[in-house]
This record gives C-alpha cells, sequence and structure tokens, in this order.
C-alpha cells in the first residue's frame, strides 16, 4: 500500500513538469492546515504574478477538490503569497494535494511542486476514526463528517442521530456524508455514528448545533443607594451546555459568574451610570446596554422584622426596619396589604424613611396577616420585594344586636327567632342569649337565658292578654350586645285573606317587588320557608330599608324542586303587618310521585277516571294540567289535555266494550311526570242484561198464555187432531170386562207354553214362558250385571179376584191381561209388550216367601227381569231357576223384549223406574201403556199427571 | 487530655506547642483505635449483611444509572456500550482464597472510584445542571467509597494479620487521558456497565464469603470455648 501512495505522487510530479512557460513557478509552495476549523492555508515565494491557479486534489484517488484562479498580492514584508481556504471536509478525512501555478491572462506557469497534506487514513494510521468531532455549529449550517474505516474492516454504514444516511467514497477507508440545515442538537450534542460490516460500531463523534446568545431587557437599578443591580433576560434557548459551550456574561467588562440558568443577573459595587452587557459563546455574542441616573432606579428592599407594637379591637400599628441607612432620607410610599379569613386589601402610607403605620377598620377578634412594600416616592421606578407577612389577632369587642323576627307556626304557637351572629358581627366567641319578655300593660317580666348554640324561642300567644316586646341580648366575653326587639301582637292578623303570587327564580335569587305601604316605619321584612314544611321549618328572612320596594331574595338554601313561600311584612314599632305573599321554586322539576288514587268508573259506554292531587312537597313545581293518556303496549295516545289543575277528572265516552288502559300525568314547567295507569275491561251493562232476560221471560210466558188459551179453547180440535177417540172394541160373546181389549199378535220369538200347574191342576193350566235362551244362561246373567240386560215380560197368571185386590192402581192394559188371563186357556202370545221392572216390586210385595226374589214370582206369570233384578239376589244353584219350586212358579212369563239403555238400570228398583221410561204399546192399542212405580209418589204422579193432561184433552174438569 | 497529662506531671513543662501536637497525637490514635474498635465489634455475620445490602442498593441504583446515562447521550447511545475500552476496571473478582477475593473487591471498589468521578466531571460539561444523571452518579461514587470502607472494615476483622496493599492488587487502571466528545460518551458507558457487573458479582461473592467465611469462624470459636 505504501508503495502505490508512492507512485500516485512520482506521477503528479511528472505531470507537474511537464507545464513549462515563461511566468516563474511558484516555489516553496508551503501549507499550513488549521483542522478545526478545518482552513488551508497555502504559501509560496518567487513569484510577482498576480493571479495563480490552485489545484487541489485528493491524493488517493486523484479526485479534483479545487481548481480555481486566485488572485494573491505579494506580501511585501515577507516576500510570500498566501491563499487561504475552507475545506467542506474535514483535513483529516483524506491526503490533499495543492499545488500552484502563476497566471497572466492565458500565460500561465508551470505547476508547483505537489504538496500533500496527509489525512489520518494513512496505513499508519490503523485505528477507526470520525471527523469532525466536537464541534459546535449554528443551527441550520451544513457539515460534512467522515468515517476512516479501521485498516482491514469494510465499511458498513453512516448515521446521524437514528437517520441512516448516504455516503461518498473519499478514500479506500474514508467515506463522507454531508449534513445540510442542521436542527438544534440535545444537551450532550448529536450522535453521528460509523459502523462497518458487522454493524458494529467502530467510530463517532459529536456536533453541537445551537444557537449564539439572544439577551434582551437589561434594566439596572439599586437597592441600596450605591450599588447596581442589573437584571435581563436570557432569550432564545441555545441548545448548548457545558463549560466550553455555555454562554458567559460580562458587565462593563466584568465577568458575571452567578449568571447562570435562569437568574440572569449581575451586580457593581458603584452606580456608573452606563451599562453594556456582553453575551458570549462558541457562536458568537450579543451586547446589550442601559444608561439611568441612580434616583431614577431605586428599589428598595423589602422591609424587615415586622412588628404590631399595638394592637386594639379595630385598629393596630405595625413597625418595621430597614436594611440600609440610607433609606432615612428618602422619601418612600409603601404598601401595606392586609388579609383576613373575611377579605384582603392594601393601603398606601408615604413618609421619609417610613417604618411605621397604623392599620384602621379593622375587625374585633380577627385573624390579620399583613405585609409591606415600598418604593421610591420621588421618580418612582418599582416596587421593592414584599417583606415577609406578620399575623396578629385583633382584641374583642362586644357584639352587635342580633337580627331577631317572629314567626308564627300556627295561629297561637310562635317563635322568636335570631340568626346566629356571623364572625364579623359576634366580635368575638359567643358565650350566650338573653330573652327578656316584657308586657309593659302588665308590667311583667321574664328572663331568659339561652345558651349560645339556641337561636329560637317558642312562643304561646293565646296565653298572654296583652301585648308583649320580645328582647334579645347577645353576650361574649367582652360584653353585652345592644337589646334587639320584636313585638308580639294582642291579635295576629289572619293571614288567609293575603293574596299569593307566583315569583320565578332569575338565576340568583327571586326578585320581590311591592308597593310602598305607609306604617313601614321600620322597613319591611321579608321571610321565606318551605312551604311544604308543617313543623319546626326553617325559617329564613331579611331586612329591606323602608325606601325600598323591591329585593333580591337570596340564600344558599334554596333547592331545586322545593316550594318556598315568600311573605312581605311591614314593620313598625308597634307590630309587623302581613302585606304579600308569593310562592316560587328555585327550578321547577317534573313531579316526584303520579296522581295518586287514581281510579276508573265505568259508565255505560264511558269510563270516568278520577284521581286526586299530587301532594305539595311531591309537586316540585306548579302544576300545570294534566295529560290524560290511553296506553296501547308502550304507545300512549293522547286523549286529554287538562290545563286546570283544580280538575282531577275525566270522562272517556263512547267507549266499546273491551279492555283499556289509562295513564294520567300531572305536568309542570319542567314536565311530565311518570303517569299513573289504570286497566279497565268494559264489560255489558248490567241493568240492560237483566232487563233483557226479564223481558224475554215475559214475551215466552205470554205465548205460552196465548198457546194455552188457544189450546184450551180449541181443544176439541187438538184433541181430534192428537188424540183422535179410539172406538170401543165390540166384543162378541160373553166377556165381562167391557174394556181392555188386547190383540195382540204372537211374538215370532217368544213361546208360551201351556203346562199345568201341579197346585191349580184341579182348575185352570199355567201359563209359563220359556225363555229362548237356556235356562242355565238365564241363571248365569242374573248374576252378571255387566251383561246388558234383557228385559223379558212374564205374564203372570193370576186369579181375577186376587189381582184386582193387589194391584188396584193397575193400568188399563194390565187389566185386559188381567182379563185375558181369565180365559183361562185361551191361546195368548204377547209380542213386543214393554213394562217396567216396577212392576216387579207389587209383585214382590205379594210374594211372602223371603227367598222370593224380584226375579222368582209368585203362583201367577210375571215379567222376567234378568238383569234388573237379580243383583240383589243371593246366589242359588241353576236349578232353583231351571226349576222353580212347584206352586210358586206357575203361569207364563211374558219375556221384557227390549234392552236398558241407562246403566242405571244395573241399580235399585229406583232405578229401574227411570230405565222403564217409555211406555210399552199395544201393538194394536194407540193408548200408551204409562209405566207405574212402586212407590207411592210413582204410583200417584204419572196417573195424575196422566189424568189432569186426559181431562184436559178431553175436557173434564 | 492536655491538662490530664499536666495534672499527671505537673512537675513538667511543657512547651504549649508540644502539648498541641501531643494532643493531635492522642486524638489520632484514639481515632484509629475506636475505627478497629467499631469493625471488630461487628459481628461477623452482621458487616458481611450490611455489606450485602449496600452492595445490592449499589447493584439496584447502577442499574437505573445505566438506563439513565444512555436516555442522555443521545441517539445510537444503546450501541456505546458495546465499544471496546481500555483502561477501565475489569469487573471479574479474582483470588483463590477469601482473603484474596475480599481484596479483590476492595480493590475493584478503589480502582473504580476514579473512574466514576472521571464520568461525572465529563457529564457536568455534557449535561443540564439538573439532569438527574449527575446526582445519580454522585451518589453511586459516594456509595461506592462507603462499600469499600466496609469491606477493609470486613477484611480486618476476619483477616486481621492480613495487611491491606496500599495499590490495588489487579493493578492500576488509570482514568484515561483527554479525551473527546464521543469517546466520553462511550467511556461512560462502558464504566457504567462493567460497574453494574462488578456490583453484581460482589453480592454473590458476598453472599458466598458470608456462608463460608462466617461459618468457620463461628466453629473455631465455639471450638475454642469448649476448651
Amino acid at each position: 500500500m505504501p508503495s502505490l501512495f508512492f507512485c500516485i505522487l512520482l506521477l503528479g510530479l511528472r505531470v507537474t513538469e511537464s507545464q513549462a512557460s515563461g511566468l516563474a513557478t511558484p516555489q516553496q509552495v508551503r501549507l499550513d492546515a488549521d483542522k478545526e476549523t478545518q482552513k488551508l492555508s497555502v504559501t509560496w515565494e518567487d513569484s510577482h504574478a498576480s493571479a495563480f491557479d490552485v489545484e487541489i486534489l485528493r491524493t488517493e484517488l486523484m479526485e479534483i477538490v479545487l481548481n480555481e484562479t486566485v488572485g494573491v498580492t505579494e506580501d511585501q514584508s515577507t516576500g510570500k503569497h498566501q491563499w487561504n481556504w475552507t475545506s467542506p471536509v474535514p483535513l483529516e478525512c483524506t491526503s490533499l494535494s495543492v499545488k500552484v501555478r502563476s497566471r497572466d491572462g492565458q500565460d500561465v506557469s508551470e505547476w508547483s511542486s505537489q504538496q500533500i497534506l496527509p489525512g489520518l487514513d494513512l496505513p499508519d494510521n490503523t485505528d477507526s476514526q470520525m471527523y469532525p468531532e466536537g464541534k459546535t455549529v449554528p443551527v441550520g449550517s451544513n457539515m460534512t463528517f467522515c468515517c476512516i474505516v479501521e485498516e482491514g474492516q469494510q465499511f458498513g454504514s453512516l448515521w446521524y442521530k437514528d437517520t441512516l444516511v448516504k455516503v461518498n467514497m473519499l478514500s479506500r477507508r474514508t467515506y463522507a456524508t454531508t449534513m445540510t440545515n442542521q436542527g438544534p442538537s440535545n444537551p450532550s450534542g448529536t450522535n453521528v455514528v460509523c459502523s462497518n460490516e458487522k454493524k458494529m460500531i467502530i467510530a463517532g463523534a459529536v456536533v453541537f448545533v445551537g444557537y449564539p446568545p439572544l439577551p434582551s431587557d437589561l434594566v439596572c437599578e439599586t437597592h441600596d443607594l450605591i450599588s447596581v443591580d442589573c437584571q435581563w433576560s436570557k432569550g432564545r434557548d441555545t441548545y448548548l451546555f457545558g463549560m466550553t459551550r455555555q454562554t458567559y456574561y460580562t458587565l462593563n467588562g466584568r465577568n458575571c459568574p452567578k449568571a447562570r440558568n435562569s437568574n440572569m443577573r449581575c451586580g457593581l459595587e458603584q452606580w456608573e451610570g452606563n451599562w453594556t452587557l456582553v453575551a458570549r459563546n462558541l457562536l458568537g455574542e450579543f451586547r446589550l446596554t442601559d444608561a439611568a441616573e441612580l434616583g431614577h432606579r431605586v428599589r428598595p428592599v423589602a422591609p424587615v422584622n415586622l412588628t404590631t407594637p399595638e394592637v386594639y379591637s379595630w385598629n393596630a400599628s405595625v413597625g418595621w426596619l430597614w436594611k440600609y441607612n440610607g433609606y432615612e432620607r428618602l422619601s418612600l410610599i409603601c404598601q401595606v396589604q392586609r388579609t383576613s379569613h373575611l377579605n384582603s386589601s392594601t393601603q398606601t402610607y408615604t413618609g421619609y424613611g417610613l417604618n411605621t403605620v397604623v392599620l384602621k377598620d379593622l375587625q374585633p377578634d380577627e385573624k390579620y396577616s399583613v405585609k409591606v412594600r415600598c418604593g421610591s416616592q420621588k421618580n418612582f421606578w418599582k416596587w421593592g420585594e414584599w417583606s415577609l407577612p406578620l399575623s396578629f389577632q385583633t382584641k374583642m369587642d362586644r357584639p352587635v344586636a342580633p337580627d331577631i323576627w317572629l314567626w308564627m307556626d300556627s295561629d297561637n304557637l310562635g317563635r322568636v327567632l335570631w340568626k346566629p351572629l356571623t364572625k364579623s358581627e359576634s366580635h368575638g366567641q359567643i358565650s350566650g342569649y338573653e330573652v327578656i319578655l316584657w308586657s309593659p300593660e302588665e308590667n311583667s317580666q321574664q328572663t331568659l337565658t339561652l345558651h349560645q348554640s339556641v337561636f329560637s324561642l317558642p312562643i304561646n300567644v293565646t296565653d298572654r292578654g296583652s301585648k308583649v316586646t320580645v328582647t334579645v341580648t347577645a353576650r361574649n366575653p367582652a360584653g353585652v350586645s345592644l337589646p334587639a326587639n320584636v313585638v308580639i301582637p294582642r291579635h295576629l292578623p289572619d293571614a288567609e285573606d293575603t293574596t299569593i303570587s307566583r315569583v320565578a327564580f332569575n338565576g340568583s335569587g327571586f326578585p320581590l317587588s311591592w308597593v310602598a305601604h305607609a306604617n313601614a316605619s321600620c322597613g319591611y321584612v321579608v321571610d321565606w320557608y318551605n312551604t311544604s314544611c308543617t313543623q319546626d321549618c326553617n325559617v329564613e328572612w331579611t331586612r329591606v330599608a323602608a325606601d325600598n320596594t323591591n329585593t333580591m331574595v337570596q340564600s344558599g338554601n334554596f333547592f331545586a324542586g322545593v316550594r318556598y313561600t315568600f311573605s312581605l311584612y311591614a314593620c313598625s314599632s308597634e307590630s309587623t303587618v302581613l302585606l304579600e305573599r308569593w310562592h316560587g321554586y328555585m327550578q321547577e322539576l317534573v313531579p316526584s310521585r303520579t296522581v295518586p288514587r287514581l281510579s276508573p268508573n265505568q259508565e255505560g259506554s264511558d269510563v270516568q277516571l278520577t284521581w286526586d292531587q299530587i301532594p305539595l312537597e311531591h309537586q316540585r313545581g306548579f302544576i300545570l294540567g294534566y295529560t290524560v293518556y290511553l296506553t296501547n303496549a308502550s304507545h300512549l295516545t293522547l286523549l286529554a289535555n287538562i290545563t286546570d289543575p283544580q280538575l282531577t277528572n275525566h270522562t272517556v265516552r263512547n267507549l266499546v266494550l273491551g279492555s283499556y288502559k289509562f295513564t294520567v300525568k300531572a305536568y309542570t314547567a319542567a314536565g311530565e311526570d311518570g303517569g299513573a295507569t289504570v286497566s279497565i275491561s268494559l264489560e255489558p251493562y248490567t241493568y240492560w242484561l237483566i232487563m233483557e232476560i226479564l223481558v224475554a221471560l215475559g214475551a215466552m210466558t205470554c205465548l205460552l198464555i196465548v198457546i194455552t188459551i188457544a189450546c184450551y179453547r180449541k181443544r176439541k180440535w187438538v184433541k181430534k187432531a192428537f188424540y183422535p177417540e179410539i172406538p170401543e172394541p165390540k166384543l162378541p160373546g160373553e166377556w165381562g170386562i167391557t174394556q181392555g181389549t188386547l190383540d195382540v199378535k204372537p211374538s215370532p220369538h217368544s213361546m208360551v207354553h201351556i203346562v199345568e200347574d201341579s197346585v191349580w191342576d184341579s182348575s185352570k193350566e199355567a201359563l209359563v214362558t220359556v225363555p229362548e235362551e237356556d235356562e242355565e244362561g238365564t241363571g248365569d246373567e242374573a248374576a252378571d250385571t255387566d251383561e246388558p240386560t234383557s228385559l223379558r215380560y212374564y205374564n203372570q197368571v193370576v186369579e181375577e179376584g186376587s189381582s184386582s185386590q193387589r194391584r188396584p192402581h193397575a193400568s188399563d192394559s194390565s187389566a185386559s191381561s188381567t182379563g185375558s188371563m181369565d180365559s183361562g186357556h185361551t191361546d195368548v202370545t204377547y209380542t213386543g209388550i214393554q213394562t217396567s221392572a216396577c212392576s216387579l216390586a207389587p209383585m214382590a210385595h205379594f210374594q211372602p216367601q223371603p227367598d222370593a226374589s224380584q226375579c222368582v214370582g209368585g203362583g201367577s206369570y210375571r215379567p222376567q227381569m234378568q238383569s234388573a233384578s237379580c243383583p240383589e239376589e243371593p246366589q242359588t244353584g241353576p236349578e232353583e231357576h231351571l226349576q222353580p219350586p212347584v206352586g210358586s212358579f206357575g203361569g207364563y212369563q211374558p219375556q221384557c223384549s227390549w234392552k236398558q239403555d241407562s246403566p242405571e238400570a244395573d241399580g235399585e228398583g229406583g232405578g229401574l223406574d227411570q230405565a222403564c221410561l217409555g211406555s210399552p204399546t199395544s201393538v194394536t192399542s194407540s193408548q200408551f201403556l204409562l209405566p207405574y212405580d212402586t212407590s207411592e209418589e210413582g204410583k200417584e204422579h204419572p196417573s195424575s199427571a196422566s189424568t189432569w193432561f186426559h181431562n184436559l184433552l178431553t175436557g173434564k174438569p | 487530655m492536655s491538662g490530664h497529662v499536666k495534672n499527671m506531671c505537673p512537675q513538667l513543662t511543657i512547651s504549649q506547642a508540644a502539648r498541641t501536637l501531643l494532643s493531635l497525637l492522642l486524638v489520632a490514635a484514639i481515632d484509629s483505635v475506636s475505627a478497629a474498635v467499631v469493625c471488630r465489634k461487628q459481628p461477623c455475620g452482621s458487616s458481611l449483611q450490611r455489606s450485602l445490602k449496600l452492595t445490592k442498593l449499589i447493584h439496584k441504583e447502577s442499574v437505573d444509572l445505566l438506563k439513565t446515562y444512555k436516555v442522555s447521550q443521545g441517539d445510537m447511545s444503546e450501541l456505546f456500550c458495546q465499544m471496546s475500552i481500555n483502561n477501565v476496571p475489569d469487573p471479574n473478582i479474582s483470588g483463590l482464597d477469601p482473603s484474596e477475593r475480599m481484596l479483590s473487591i476492595y480493590s475493584h471498589c478503589k480502582a473504580f472510584l476514579p473512574h466514576l468521578k472521571r464520568v461525572t466531571e465529563q457529564q457536568t460539561d455534557l449535561q443540564p445542571p439538573s439532569s438527574s444523571l449527575l446526582s445519580k452518579l454522585s451518589t453511586a461514587h459516594n456509595r461506592t467509597n462507603g462499600l469499600a470502607n466496609q469491606i477493609n472494615c470486613i477484611y480486618q476483622t476476619l483477616f486481621p494479620n492480613l495487611p491491606i496493599p496500599p495499590e490495588p492488587v489487579d493493578g492500576p487502571t488509570s482514568v484515561p487521558p483527554s479525551q473527546n466528545v464521543f469517546q466520553q460518551k462511550v467511556y461512560g458507558c462502558v464504566v457504567l456497565k462493567r460497574f453494574k457487573e462488578f456490583l453484581s458479582r460482589v453480592t454473590r461473592e458476598l453472599r458466598t464469603l458470608k456462608s463460608q467465611v462466617c461459618t468457620r469462624r463461628t466453629t473455631f470459636a465455639d471450638t475454642n470455648a469448649l476448651f
């Protein structure tokens, strides 16, 4: 590597020698470098020319850095030419070659020998480096940084702050970048670092970019009337810190070592009249001047050692000392600022060497803090500094008279009230109150001593027969206050007649105005309280001068949504007269509850809604009216808006039947309340329903009467139409019975066997019915009641006499049957004869033997009721059914052929009666065969009813 | 004290200068004795425990100090500590037996002090006066000095027959000569990084020493008490 560098130098020398002309070649070219300022000074000799060509190259890469013609005159004293050049690139970055030649117009001399300014990237300097380092430059300047890479390493990157920048290669190991318009750096400077190919920092530099100083507002003054104290503003931040870069100040050439940070001040021991401040840092300096006479720049120091030699209840004196004796002859103006818990005020005092003042208009028993500052009264310049505060407390004094008022809780009971004395009124700690009740007419006096926390005294007006004067005094350690009086009149005026109007809150209070009253000799009193309060109400009042007819009622106890009653009284020496009243809300709100007792009442197709007034404490505003809504799900349909707040009912008319839900809301100026909802279901009108029923019944009754009358009058026609006369049968032969012709056809299902009865063998043969089924099955069916009952009729052959004797109510058909029995051996077959099981009862009745069941008849024929009569039957052998005892079971048994419909037929005999509804009808007879009951009623009613009906139809009475 | 001497030897005539000199010598002697007494009065575990707590505190503060330092140095300062700087004390503690290692700790503490002071001076020129870095550097310097004194005291207590060499046993690490601003930044970062690493090692070392040395001494003391 050194050999290559040497070859390059030889090549440069050869080129220089090749140029030759008549002009003298500059000799003894010399380079002097100031690397800190990057200035290169080139000097040469032996040339009388005034113009020269200068060429500067980067030696290693032979890149021309500069090639220009410059005019340089010869220094007569030294005979040398000198030309200075400032390199934009730090001179350490790489070696530079400089050569010079003389120029005279177009003629040039040969180049001088090339001079080399060696850089720090020479091979023998192997370390990594970066230049320039630690420079301080102004904001906005341009600057070139170069990085010399360590021998053997490869360049990686170059970073300015945290920005990767582009670089130019200046030599084998040197890379450079130029930063333009640099911004201010942080206190420790701006870092520029260079890294190798492994991204490891190998070198770095720091540059400080800032501003030159720019102070302002230099002002010099004196405090002690001798020395000078100058102050100024620091001005723009220089962004430069540290011993070498910070700003230094001098005042009139003397250093100001205490001018640091924000404390920009400097002092001189003597007043000089003119001052020059020089601020200087690495980037430049700035000058400020000021001039003034001493008497015009006096600013006294703060007074010290404040004391209070005398302190009273209402005034005190304050004294202080001055640090400098010169103030004794100085006319001073001083401000004394006193601060108490009530307020803060400042008073001004003047005097030569002023050092004591008297503070007036103080409050007794009050803590004060005072501080003092002064200035020169003549040619006032500035106020001096405030002194340290001094605290003291004034002495106590007797309190002021309390403000008392008479408040009537009711017509007879009242309270004497007085306001607690404030700090400024009590003039010391109140120890108690004294109340004197004095009646001049009765010449009686009562004295009460009350605790300091008591502010009212109950009064019973009715107990007193005369006017009473109440006197209240307050007491503190300093004495007793003046008395405050209020007169309780013998008769209190009635407050009911007083008109009440409304007053609106205007943001700061309730404005009240009234007409002047002649008797208001001692002014007016306005009191107010919560209207909804009933007991021990908090009453406040205020007094208005007699010449005022308006006031603004203000209180910290007003709350939104609360109605207050304001009462105006005219005050006189005799008594107070209520003049006027107002109601008002500080802020109206929506009612806090809904209307109470909302109820609907149906009036036909109308519904009347009624409700009560909202209680006053819940109104929270003046009720302006009510709105009535019809509620459908969540939708409200406005039905009515009642603007009269006294009206508490509303009728919704012409509603159809159905359910309705109504919502009633009271509203104030702030809006509606949540709404009370009530439901009602409209039903038909009850009275109308009853009327309709009665009308229908009446109409039906009339119709029946008409039909009855018609039927009665046309009974013959009816009888003819519905009950035609059945012609009596004309019987041939010797039939003893005139009635009861029975013309029956043999049943296809029944057979009648004529058997011989062993008992009645001599006289007649008995008729015995033979069931269709086996007789064994008959016995089974009697036991099994679940089987469908098949009534079988067993006609019974009885003697004529016994039949008529034992069955006196037998129907005609029975009689006819009985009659038919008389024929004895007549072949008679019953078919489809229906009878009821009740017919068995008489049979059972006259069957004496206990084991003779209803199924088992006597010696005559009887109807066979298997299902109805057998449940109570004891179990007997089938033989008993198949072979009934001889003598007890004679004659035929007609078979009950219809099927029992009702399950109740399985029951007892009564049930059987019902099961046997429907009369068995003779096939050949048109007459009904009505069943008869075994009971007495059953025996009588059907017969009587049928008789009546029959008589009706037949016209018999 | 001079009066006391005079009362004991009333017949002697001592000049005022000689008495003053004698007083100074006596005070110095008492101070040195009292210091030695303080060191010896401390129980073994208690002294080491106190030093261990102080070391932990300094170590904790050194971590914060290094963070503050890096933040105060501008961009890319995170990489400054990775650069190599000569003449900065090595954080490793040398020695084979406890006495040597205690001595190494002491000498390291002493060795770091001038470097911390140099970093403080350099940063004073680079930071605003209100910078917290300056106060932290000052605190670290003072606490390290106190730790060195405590280690010295413990060493005298545990190894009363072994003298403390006047120079650090690991060899002097002189503060570097004049540096440019960038070198100062890198130097400070390396110093504080090694200082933090050293304190970490000291913490471990004191813990080990406490368990080794104090247990052994207690055993010896118990053995002596039995006989």
